[in-house]
Parts: C-alpha cells; structure tokens; sequence
C-alpha cells in the first residue's frame, strides 16, 4: 500500500513537472510561431569588427533556423538608445518602437527599468536559461536585480595591457600603479570618465582605497560620500602629475590607449574583454609582445546583457534571437578567441568535452593568469562618481 | 544681405540691369509652389524646435549652466576657435586669390578643388591626426631623424587652446571659400573688370584689393555666416582634434541633450541656445567692423600704382593643397597597412586585408539617399529662386547657421509624431532640411547676377515663364547648378545626426559608420570608411565639372 501510495506520488509529481515543461514548451513554441518573418532591430555597440562580425554570423543562423531577420543597428553610446526609449514613451509611442533589443549594462539598465522602459520579465523563461550559470552575478546587474527583464549574453573583467619590451614587472596594485607612473611619468593614463572604461578604472582604485568596502554594494548617500571618496581623490592628485599630458587631457576610450600602447606613447592600456589583447595581437594593432594582466587582490567584473525595450515592435523575434545567443552552440562561438573572445555566461560542466575545451583556449596577448573577480559597485555610484571627477578635473 | 547683393560698391562694376521681375497680375502657380516647397521642408521644424529648446527658457537652467565648472573654459575654447578659423581661412583664402588668380596656378587650384571640397570634415580630421599626433607621421620622421624610441610628448592635438581644431577647420573653410571665390570670379561681369582695370593703368594688387574684394567680401557673407556657425557647432571634428577638458560648447551641449537625466538635458538645450545667441552677436559685430572697414576706404584716389608683371606659374597652385595631399596620403597608406608601429615611417607589410573586407553597404545607403534628396531639392532650389520672395530669404539658411543638433532633434520629434521616424521618407525629409538651403546658397549669387534681359527677351517672343526658363535660363546657369547639385549631395553624404536620430540608427551611411567606427581602435578599418567617405562626394563633384565641360564644349560664353 505504501509503495503504491509513494508510486502515486511519484508518478503525480512528474506529471504535474511534466505538464508544466509541457506548457513552457508550448509557450515557446508558441513565440517561435509568432517570431516568424519578423525583424528585429538590435541596437548594439558598433565600435568593434570582431564583436560586428559575430552578430553577423548570429543573425545568419537564425535566420536560416527561425526565420527571423536581425538588422544590428550600430550604435556609439548605449546612453543616447536609452534616451531614445524615453523620447518615444514621453510621445506616446507605446507600441511599434524603434528598437527591438538592446544590448546594455549598468547604469542605462538601472535608468530603463526605474522608467519602466522595459518589456518582461521574459528572460528565465527562454529555453537556454537552463545552461546559464546561475553562479555568476547573472541575475544582478551593477547590484540592481535584473528580475528577468534582460537575459545574460556575456562577462566581462577589467584586465590591463602592457608590452613586454618595456614592461617586464607589471603594477599589481592602485600603491604600485601610482609607483609605476612617478618612475614612467607621462606614459600613464585612463579614458576619461563618463566613459566606460574610464568610470571601470575609478571604481577599481576606490574598491582598493576605500576603507569600508561594504559601502559601495549600497547605493551611494550623498551625505557621507565626499568623505568616503576622499582616499580617491587623493589618489588621483597624485597620479594626475605624473600621467600622460600631465593629467590636463585624457583618451577618449580606451581603443585609443591600445594604438597609444602599440605606438609607445604610453605603457598601460586596459579592457573590459580579457582576451582583447590576444585579439588586437592577432589583427596586428599590438605587437607581439604584448600581455594582459591583472590585479593581485582581483580586477572589477560584470555581466552584459540584452533587454527588449517596452514598446518593441517585435518581442519575439527579439526573444528568439536572445534564446539563440544564449544557447551553447553561440556562446562557444563567441568564447573562441579567434572569433570575439568574450567569456560565456553559461556553466562549463552543462555543456561538451569540446565546447569546454573553446573556453580553455588561451592565446599571446590575452589574460592567462587567474584574476579574482570583485563585484561592481551599486549602478548609482556611476553617476556620483563621474560627477565629482569631472567637478574636479573636467576643467583645467 | 540682400540689398548688398545688388549693390555694386565699386565705380567701374559692369552689374547688368538686374531688377526683379514684377508680376502683379497674377500670384503664379509655381510662386505657390515656391513657397509650399519651402514650408514643406523648414517649417515643421519649428515646433520641434520649441519642444527641444523649451527647457531652456528657465532662469535655473541658465543659473546651472553659468555655473558649471567646465562652462567658461568651454566658452573660450569655442569662441577662439570660431572666430580664428574662421578669419584665418577668409585670410587665407583671399590671399590665395590675390596671388593667383588669374592664371595658370589657379587654374590648377580649381581643378584640385573638388578633391578637398569632397573630402568630409570627419576623414580629414582623422587624417590630419594621423600626420601631427605625437605618434604620428611627422613624429615618426623626427624620431628616424633623433633617434627616439618611443614618440615625444607634445601637445599636438587635443592641445588645451583648440590651436590644432582651429588650424585644421581653417584650412578646410579655405577651400570652401576658395571655391566660392572661383564661382564669383566665373562669372562675366567680374573677369571683365580686371581686363578693365589693367587697361586703365591699375595694377593687379590694386585691382583686387579696389575693385574685387569689395565685391566679393559682401556677396561671400552667406557662405561666411555657414563657416563661423559651422565651426562654432562642429561636434565631429572638436570630438577628435578639439580640446577635451573642458570640450568645446557644441560637444558639451551634444553630450548633455543625450543624457537621460532631464535637468542634465535642459543645460543641454540652453548651450544650444547660447551658441545660436553668440552666433547672433558675431554676425552683428562683423557687420560693424565691415561697415566700418567700408568708411575707411570710400575714396579712390585714382593713383595707378602700376606694379611689377606678376607671372604665376602653375606650380604655384599646388602648396593650397599640401596638408589635403598629405592628410589623403596617409589614409590610403593606413587602408592597406599590415603591422605598424612606432617610429617606423612605413607600415612593415602592406596588405588589401581591409579593403577586402570591407563593407560597402553603407557606400550605396549613402548613394541613394543623397541622390534622392537632391532630387527633390533641385526643383524646390530653382522654384524658389525664380519664384520665390527675394526680401525673405534669409531665414531659408537658418539651418545652416543654427547648430545642428537641436535642429536634428527636432526633426526627429515632428517625424515621431508624424509615425515617420525610422523610415526612408524620414531620413530624406531630414537631409533636405541642410541639402535645400545650401543648394540655394551656392545658386543665389550666379541666379541673382544672371542678365535677366535674356529672359526678357524669350518672353517677348512667346516663351512662357517657365519655358523660358527651361529653354534659356536654367540651361545658361547649368554650372552652377551642377556645382549645387554636388554640393547637395555632399551635404547629404556627411549628415551623422540626422540621419542617426531621424533614422531611428537604421539607415548605415559612410558617415554613421566611420564615427561608429572611430569609436573602435582599427586605424585601418577607419581609413578605409573614411576614404569611402571622401569618394562619394568626390565622384559627384568629378562628374559635374565633366558634364559642364562636355555640356559647355561648343559655348564659349558658359565655360
């Protein structure tokens, strides 16, 4: 009787998971029907070939799979597409939008989904959800949870460039950094903040100075952040000096520390994609002696995501195709370093001997070494902090 | 500006009888059309315009933007940038003319012209970078020369006053008023009066600085006004030569109306603003400084200072070009580089890697969209011109003297909520806005001068208005209106903003690309887009001056 009893049970549990992975494969299958023939506009950063190119390949497989056109819309600034939504939203267009999906992080996640430009959530339903490593910080995004209104694509970790030549000790630390750049003075720099990297680059010195590092998972309070950001400011006072034009001019982004590296005119280039280096090796924009590094106590990492905007003319299209960069087969792709090179977002033991091995694939120029992974501070110290760094050395 | 036009300054001008036509019988037509045209293109726009510089009307906005730390550098940057390219390139240009024209060096210079006028602000700028950065190509052959491993340390561009944007927006404005001049200079009744002049004793220096320069000087104000707004709101070129802390006003003001945050957005509008309001203030105060410039010298003396032969040869047209030459030379080298690197003077391999894979999509959305708007502008340009009111004209160039990216904002807004953005008709419609007023900017002065009694005479035979218009006018002034129709195209080739917001991103052009592109590290790649970039609006000035020359070969008085 017992065993009956716990056979029943047993069979009714699997029925209702049954059921239920029955209806999600039908509410798939059903986006799948509806996906067809649709075109998705997906607004990305266009600023990289490597990246251009495997979003060509992408959009090529789905449409021969899913018959779903992608048109990638080649965008310099992910802020601008954020404003864009709003523009649209403040006139009325709720339905029938310009973009389609979105590539996006951080703060621009942050200001599309407090103004509620967001369509979901959708992202844990997709099918590939189930091959994500939920290990990783996939489900926060700048310590903003994502709640599924955008699906994981890839990781990315602040890794640093130097050329062998002329660098054989690495600085290891912000303390040594600033050493290295009194005994190299005018050979040291970072891209100006607000952009990206430049921003990366503040954080990391201030996760390393800052004497409660706890704080900076909070949003910031305007009360006490002066005296919080002070070790940084500090810093950066010293290190201005002695930095590349005196720290009176920076870079605009970081592509233009890498040709600055290669011609010699400074010595450290940094990256948010830890096989960059090995890419601008092999396309011959570094020389070969060119290696990545890291910190010793860890670099700043994050996740980068896509996000279907609210009023988007075609969600399932969109879906379809973020179900499709997610997957194993498209992730493998994008980890080999001689296609892009961006760490996968998905868990190593769910996928195949061969695909693990794309992920074990090192080349010269990109990060061999094992660098600790610190968590980005909240989305709102972006903004404080870009603030105050342009307060004080935007003008000079 | 107008009434200058028909003013001749000097005594000995051979101005034809050049009265406007007055048809008081009957409001035409195509006088409707005229102006339906006009309305079609400009007006929408301003509704738009309010909605982006709303904001601004707010005394907080302004308090914040005064306030700003970055403002008043920003301020100083910008104005000496504008006010110096400007001037140095009406020096420069004037100079050029004096010491060449007429002869064989510039007859050379004209016949370069259509390179440099074709080559886009963006790609220059970029190969202008690449010759003087400090690792750069004139870097590089100092550092063969001394012996320097890694490349020094100067302050070349991006420097803290703008000397390097200045300079290079100056050569650039050059020859666009260079090339104004050669259109002034084309026409009769300027060329005769040297012949003139020559005859009755004055010398070459003497006829152009009593004669030709105060003809020229007021009727180049227009295209004057286009180059001091031009570089008062440029955003390319400062974003890549400019100052960065602080960047010009245009840059921070294009940055802030792109922020999200809306007090951020509302600086933004008010910077725009600010620069429309210093526009405003230069022109009045160039208009005091000729007025007063006019005063100094009314009287002729009638002195002939006879001055030695001067005989240019034709080599002398070639130094204009020099940076233009150089600057294009070092793009076509980066295109095809293998590894390059410091302080090597030339690239280790040369390859058509990047050519070959390179996209020409963008090449042909950028065909067909110039082509297209200049389409429609022609007719509009011509109706206007012979239709339309010769009193208010100049509001037809306000898009060429206000910043283009409020403007581009605003277009944007009209087609969102027209349900147009995003779609080909959009982008057209935005590109007019700059095609149509610069077409007429370059037809006014030829249409305006045109000896209005052949028209007369057609009509007297029998020709109706419009048929003699076809039949004699517009087939006399075919140079220059294929000078406009180049131009047109040109200017619809090198918008970025609007074709980025009214094409909602969709529509890839040369000109979106090689800015997306600037944004990555491959100078290759950019080369390639940037000397893309340069051959479309090069073709099309190829192919105009070579359907006036076959169009012109058996009429002496059209050449």
């Amino acid at each position: 009787m017992k065993k009956r009893l716990l056979a029943a049970a047993v069979l009714a549990i699997a029925g209702t998971a049954l059921t239920h992975t029955a209806i999600a494969d039908e509410k798939w299958d059903a986006i799948e029907a509806e996906a067809k023939g649709q075109t998705v506009y997906f607004n990305a950063w266009g600023g990289s070939e490597n990246i251009n190119g495997y979003i060509e390949w992408a959009s090529a497989e789905v449409k021969k799979r899913y018959d779903v056109n992608v048109e990638l819309v080649k965008i310099t600034d992910a802020g601008e597409v954020v404003k864009r939504i709003k523009t649209e939203k403040e006139a009325g267009r709720n339905t029938g939008g310009s973009v389609d999906m979105m590539w996006v992080n951080g703060e621009n996640f942050r200001a599309l989904k407090t103004n509620g430009l967001l369509f979901g959530p959708w992202a844990e339903s997709l099918p590939s959800w189930q091959y994500v490593d939920t290990k990783k910080p996939v489900r926060k995004d700048f310590s903003e949870t994502t709640d599924g209104l955008e699906a994981p694509w890839g990781t990315a970790q602040l890794t640093f460039i130097a050329d062998k030549n002329t660098v054989a000790e690495p600085p290891r630390s912000a303390m040594e950094l600033l050493e290295f750049a009194t005994d190299n003075p005018g050979r040291v720099s970072y891209p100006k903040p607000p952009n990206f990297h430049g921003t990366t680059f503040l954080k990391q010195l201030l996760s390393e100075l800052i004497e409660t590092p706890a704080l900076l998972a909070e949003p910031v309070d305007a009360d006490s952040f002066a005296e919080v950001s002070k070790p940084l400011w500090e810093y950066l006072d010293k290190l201005h000096p002695v930095a590349w034009r005196e720290g009176k001019a920076f870079p605009a982004n970081n592509a233009e520390m890498h040709q600055k590296l290669a011609d010699g005119e400074l010595k450290l280039s940094l990256t948010f994609n830890p096989n960059e280096g090995a890419n601008l090796v092999a396309k011959e924009q570094l020389p070969p002696s060119a290696y990545s590094f890291g910190f010793t106590k860890g670099t700043i990492g994050n996740v980068h995501f896509v996000a279907i905007p609210f009023n988007a003319k075609a969600k399932q299209g969109a879906q379809v195709f973020a179900n499709f960069l997610l997957s194993p087969e498209a992730q493998v792709r994008k980890a080999d370093i001689t296609i892009w090179g961006d760490p996968s977002v998905l868990d190593a033991e769910k996928l195949t001997k061969e695909q693990q091995a794309v992920f074990n694939k090192r080349a010269p120029g990109g990060l061999s070494e094992a660098v600790l992974t610190l968590s980005e501070p909240h989305a709102t110290w972006v903004e404080a902090l870009e603030a105050e760094w342009l307060k004080r050395y935007g003008s000079q | 500006m107008a009434e200058t036009l028909r003013q001749p300054v000097s005594s000995i001008a051979l101005t034809p009888a050049n009265k406007p036509k007055t048809e008081t019988s009957k409001i035409s037509v195509a006088r409707l059309l005229a102006i339906a045209g006009v309305c079609l293109t400009l007006l929408p726009i301003v509704p738009g315009l309010l909605w982006v510089l709303w904001p601004a009307f707010n005394m907080d906005v302004w308090h914040a933007l005064v306030t700003d730390g970055q403002f008043a550098r920003a301020l100083i940057s910008t104005l000496s940038s504008a006010i110096g390219s400007t001037l140095l390139s009406l020096m420069a240009a004037s100079l050029i003319a004096i010491w060449l024209y007429p002869g064989k060096g510039w007859a050379l210079a004209q016949r370069q012209l259509p390179i440099f006028l074709a080559f886009p602000h963006i790609a220059f700028a970029i190969g202008i970078a690449f010759l003087i950065a400090p690792s750069g190509w004139l870097a590089r052959g100092l550092a063969n020369l001394l012996e320097w491993s890694s490349p020094p340390q100067w302050v070349s561009i991006r420097d803290p006053y703008a000397i390097s944007l200045t300079i290079t927006m100056a050569i650039k404005e050059t020859w666009f008023l260079l090339w104004i001049m050669a259109t002034l200079l084309g026409e009769q009744a300027i060329s005769r009066q040297i012949t003139l002049a020559n005859s009755l004793g004055y010398s070459r220096r003497q006829v152009w600085i009593s004669a030709l320069l105060p003809q020229l000087l007021p009727r180049m104000g227009w295209p004057l006004v286009a180059v001091l707004a031009y570089s008062l709101s440029v955003v390319d070129m400062a974003v890549i030569l400019g100052p960065s802390t602080p960047p010009t006003l245009a840059v921070i003001s294009w940055q802030w109306l792109t922020d999200p945050d809306a007090m951020t957005q509302a600086k933004g509008s008010a910077a725009a603003l600010c620069l429309m309001i210093l526009l405003g203030l230069l022109i009045v105060l160039a208009r005091a400084l000729w007025w007063w410039i006019k005063r100094l010298y009314r009287d002729p003396t009638g002195i002939r200072k006879p001055g030695r032969i001067f005989k240019t040869r034709a080599v002398s047209g070639i130094p204009v070009f020099i940076p233009g030459w150089l600057a294009l030379a070092i793009l076509v080298l980066w295109s095809v580089a293998g590894g390059w690197f410091f302080p090597n003077l030339w690239p280790n391999s040369l390859s058509l890697k990047s050519w070959n894979s390179a996209d020409f999509g963008p090449m042909l959305t950028a065909l067909w969209i110039g082509m297209a708007t200049v389409m429609i502008s022609l007719p509009l340009t011509l109706a206007w011109l012979e239709w339309g009111s010769r009193k208010h004209h100049g509001w037809l160039y306000a898009p060429l003297i206000l910043p283009s990216l409020p403007i581009a904002a605003a277009q944007y807004h009209v087609l969102l909520h027209l349900n147009l953005d995003s779609t080909a008709i959009g982008v057209i419609w935005s590109h007019l806005t700059w095609t149509f007023p610069y077409m007429v900017l370059v037809l006014v002065g030829p249409y305006y001068n045109f000896d209005n009694r052949y028209l007369c005479t057609a009509q007297a035979l029998g020709h109706s208005h419009l048929n003699a218009c076809l039949r004699i006018k517009w087939p006399m002034l075919m140079k220059p209106i294929l000078a406009a129709m180049s131009v047109g195209f040109a200017v619809s080739v090198a918008q970025y903003l609007p074709t980025l917001f009214s094409g909602g991103g969709r529509f890839a052009t040369v000109t979106t690309e090689a800015v997306a592109l600037s944004a990555g590290s491959n100078r290759r790649v950019l080369a390639v887009q940037s000397i893309l970039q340069t051959a479309l609006p090069l073709c099309a000035f190829m192919l105009a001056i070579l359907l006036t020359a076959w169009y012109s070969r058996n009429r002496q008085g059209l050449k």
